[in-house]
């Protein structure tokens, strides 16, 4: 934690955003997030929502692993069946009668609660089997899930392998056809769902996550329910994934099955781990790492090395071993994650010239 | 100096010109662009680092011929690792750092080119073809602007189809990886058999990727088939499927459609693992490149690629893929030419009418004869025959046109 902020009252003490530099961190992204549908041309809105629809579901994965202690490996699933229930949604609101303008207010809710039940299923393993085991006990609900998707029986609603075209979302009236309307609806659920989740851990239920990542047996010697305060943060956890994976449907015009494969869940958990574990902090760092790295990689190899195919074919894999050393250098130099890093900074300054950190 | 209304007139259309100029320039730019994303890392490496060198052997040529209209055309290529977003990212990075001057893109899967259809809107919109023969890009109606660079898989199992007819064939199984590709053309081809005569004795499903080839091939045996085709694969799966049957002692005839036609492929196969590929037929949209008779497009590739790739396994042979690429490529440039021809803006609309418009054309010997482009695919192909001990696909048949 950073330290050397005074409080001086209670309320300053309960405050979220308790130091200036997370006010100035969290009101600058909002007013970026406003300004830049307006500003940004359509590669960084689509690199920015990408990254918006990534950190809700790192923001959950961190509940489940970074909080709870619980290590998933198959949180794609959960994205898979919030993508995949919009369309599906919708078509029966559609059958229903009901109006377009009013489908995302009841789909969103859908598919999260839908996620969030698939979540408490997922984690039943998790009441008799922890660490590794645990984490390809989950593994398998990527490949279950992947695999139903797929199957000829559900195609009519799945598009099985082929894929299926996804909906626009569209608020009262308001069509979210464009790529950028998209970002502004995906930004402001990832305000909300960091404040959420931020908060979730200012109350008893956060508590007692810490608590059984801390130990459960003495957690639940505390009075804890393992069972409950397990699979409730399984379902938190999926929710957050299912919220994310709605979004997925809405800003892209089709999903396909692959989208959400195994690949998908690593990059969730990697991002996490880079940014720094049980840290609201964290899913933001390690999402800007995860995303943003490649594209800056890309692009900085292209400006070098130009554009042609010859060169492309041999900058390509280099670019993947570039990243892939970034990501191991991270983690033997700072495994507690860029949240660490940039605390020792803040840590530093507040203390200059006193202490260096 | 006194300002009258006709000095005015003068003063602001002089300005007007001035200040314009730039924009008039901007609206002619002094190279065009084209995209691309290849799978350069990932599951079809070995596919995205063959064709890659395409690009180049395009870049030179065009700009030999004199580019669009007179204008040079630049390639750029950047890596999708075989993920749609990753193309997608791809094309709209390309779109927002050339701007204008990007006329044409080449994806890299079906997946890419389904995701990014619903984007080509407006000034987002670009002529776009790929490595896809998916049977549902090739619908001008719901994807104006992309288009196939020869007949859809559906339209190879009609080939294929045909010719098991023609040979007198009552029974065919059809094997397929269980992804996107593998399942596109099986629902028309069990129609088109049913009309045809041919009992569908087996439909299969495996994985693209270490499936379980003695389980496929006992299920091939029981099923009793003359015929199998293959779908869905590309460097791997379906030589072990061949090698399994031919270890097992089944007579069954293979064949396959665009992907599993690599001659390299193939002769990796044989090299390694024996002559099991010998008498392996399939659906091929070109020629090979080798078929150098009639063909002066493929002429001069071999004086150039003699150049160009000297010391490397493309100086003697250019693989199926890369005339795949090269096709698409020479599709696109045509239907540029043909709208700067007519003084019209290269937008993605006027584009793809031209595209549209392209009939009886002679491509310089990739076909068997001139072209024309129908709901946005060319419908020919004609069936080869792998020989292992010269190496070389054969053809077996006339060409079809579907």
């Amino acid at each position: 934690m950073i330290n050397g902020n005074l409080k001086a009252t209670y309320a300053a003490d309960e405050r979220m955003v308790d130091n200036r530099y997370k006010q100035f961190f969290v009101y600058g992204m909002a007013v970026l997030c406003a300004l830049m549908p307006f500003a940004a041309n359509n590669y960084i809105i689509l690199v920015a929502a990408q990254m918006g629809i990534m950190l809700i579901a790192v923001v959950g994965v961190n509940v489940v692993i970074g909080y709870t202690g619980l290590l998933s490996l198959g949180h794609a699933a959960f994205l898979a069946i919030g993508a995949y229930s919009i369309p599906i949604l919708h078509g029966a609101m559609g059958t229903l009668g009901l109006p377009e303008g009013i489908m995302p207010f009841l789909a969103i809710p859908g598919a999260v609660l839908i996620s969030a039940l698939l979540g408490i299923i997922v984690g039943l393993p998790s009441l008799r089997v922890k660490g590794l085991y645990l984490a390809v006990a989950t593994l398998s609900a990527n490949f279950i899930v992947i695999f139903l998707i797929e199957l000829k029986a559900v195609s009519p609603w799945t598009g099985g392998v082929q894929g299926i075209n996804t909906p626009d979302a569209n608020l009262l009236g308001w069509e979210l056809d464009t790529q950028r309307e998209m970002f502004a609806l995906i930004a402001a659920m990832a305000f909300v769902t960091i404040l959420a989740v931020q908060n979730l851990f200012r109350t008893r239920v956060g508590r007692a996550f810490i608590a059984i990542r801390e130990r459960d047996y003495s957690a639940e010697i505390l009075g804890i329910s393992l069972l409950r305060y397990k699979l409730m943060s399984f379902a938190i956890s999926a929710a957050c994934c299912g919220l994310a994976g709605a979004l997925f449907a809405y800003f892209y015009a089709r999903i396909l099955p692959e989208q959400f494969e195994l690949a998908l869940s690593l990059q969730l958990v990697a991002a996490l781990i880079v940014g720094g574990m049980g840290r609201i902090m964290g899913p933001i760092f390690g999402v800007i790492i995860i995303v943003t790295v490649p594209e800056a990689l890309k692009f900085s190899f292209g400006m070098v090395a130009g554009g042609s195919a010859d060169v492309a074919a041999f900058r390509a894999p280099l670019q993947e071993i570039v990243f892939g050393l970034l990501i191991i250098l991270f983690l033997m130099f700072e495994p507690l994650g860029i949240t660490q890093i940039v605390d020792r900074g803040f840590r530093a300054i507040n203390r200059w010239p006193f202490a260096r950190g | 100096m006194k300002l009258n209304r006709r000095a005015f007139l003068a003063t602001t259309t002089a300005a007007s010109a001035t200040l314009g100029a730039p924009a008039l320039l901007r609206a002619q730019p002094t190279e065009y662009v084209f995209g691309a994303s290849l799978p350069l890392t990932g599951p079809f490496a070995t596919a995205g680092q063959l064709v890659a060198p395409a690009f180049g052997l395009a870049q030179r040529l065009i700009n030999e011929e004199g580019g669009i209209a007179g204008t040079p055309i630049r390639f750029v290529t950047e890596d999708s690792g075989y993920i749609p977003a990753n193309a997608l990212a791809n094309y709209q990075r390309a779109l927002a750092t050339e701007g204008d001057a990007m006329v044409a893109y080449f994806g890299d899967s079906t997946g890419f080119m389904k995701l990014v259809a619903p984007e080509l809107i407006g000034d987002q919109a670009r002529l776009m073809g790929s490595t896809s023969f998916a049977s549902e890009l090739a619908n001008p109606e719901v994807n104006p602007y992309q288009y196939l660079a020869g007949p859809t898989y559906e339209d190879q199992f009609d080939i294929l189809l045909r010719n098991i007819k023609d040979e007198g064939g009552s029974t065919v199984a059809f094997i397929f990886s269980n992804t996107e590709f593998g399942r596109d053309p099986l629902e028309h081809g069990k129609r088109r058999a049913d009309e045809l005569g041919i009992e569908v004795v087996l439909e299969e499903a495996t994985r693209a990727q270490g499936a379980d080839i003695p389980t496929h091939v006992t299920k091939l045996a029981q099923s009793g088939a003359e015929y199998c085709i293959l779908q869905g694969y590309v460097t791997g799966v379906w030589p072990q499927l061949i090698g399994g049957a031919r270890q097992f002692g089944l007579p069954t005839k293979f064949m396959g459609t665009f992907w599993g036609m690599e001659k390299i492929i193939a002769d990796r196969v044989t090299a390694e693992a024996g002559p099991f590929l010998d008498g392996y037929r399939g659906v091929m949209p070109y020629r090979y490149s080798y078929d150098l008779e009639n063909a002066p497009r493929y002429q001069t590739f071999a004086a150039i690629s003699k150049e160009m790739f000297a010391g490397t396994p493309l100086e003697h042979y250019m693989p199926t893929w890369t005339i795949q690429t090269m096709c698409a490529i020479e599709l696109a440039i045509t239907a540029l030419r043909m709208t700067a021809e007519k003084d019209l803006p290269l937008t993605a609309e006027n584009t793809a009418e031209s595209l549209s418009g392209i009939s009886d054309f002679d491509m310089g010997g990739y076909f068997g004869g001139p072209i024309t482009m129908d709901n946005n695919k060319i419908g020919t192909g004609r069936v080869y025959q792998y020989a292992t001990d010269s190496g070389l696909f054969t053809p077996t048949s006339d060409w079809f046109t579907v």
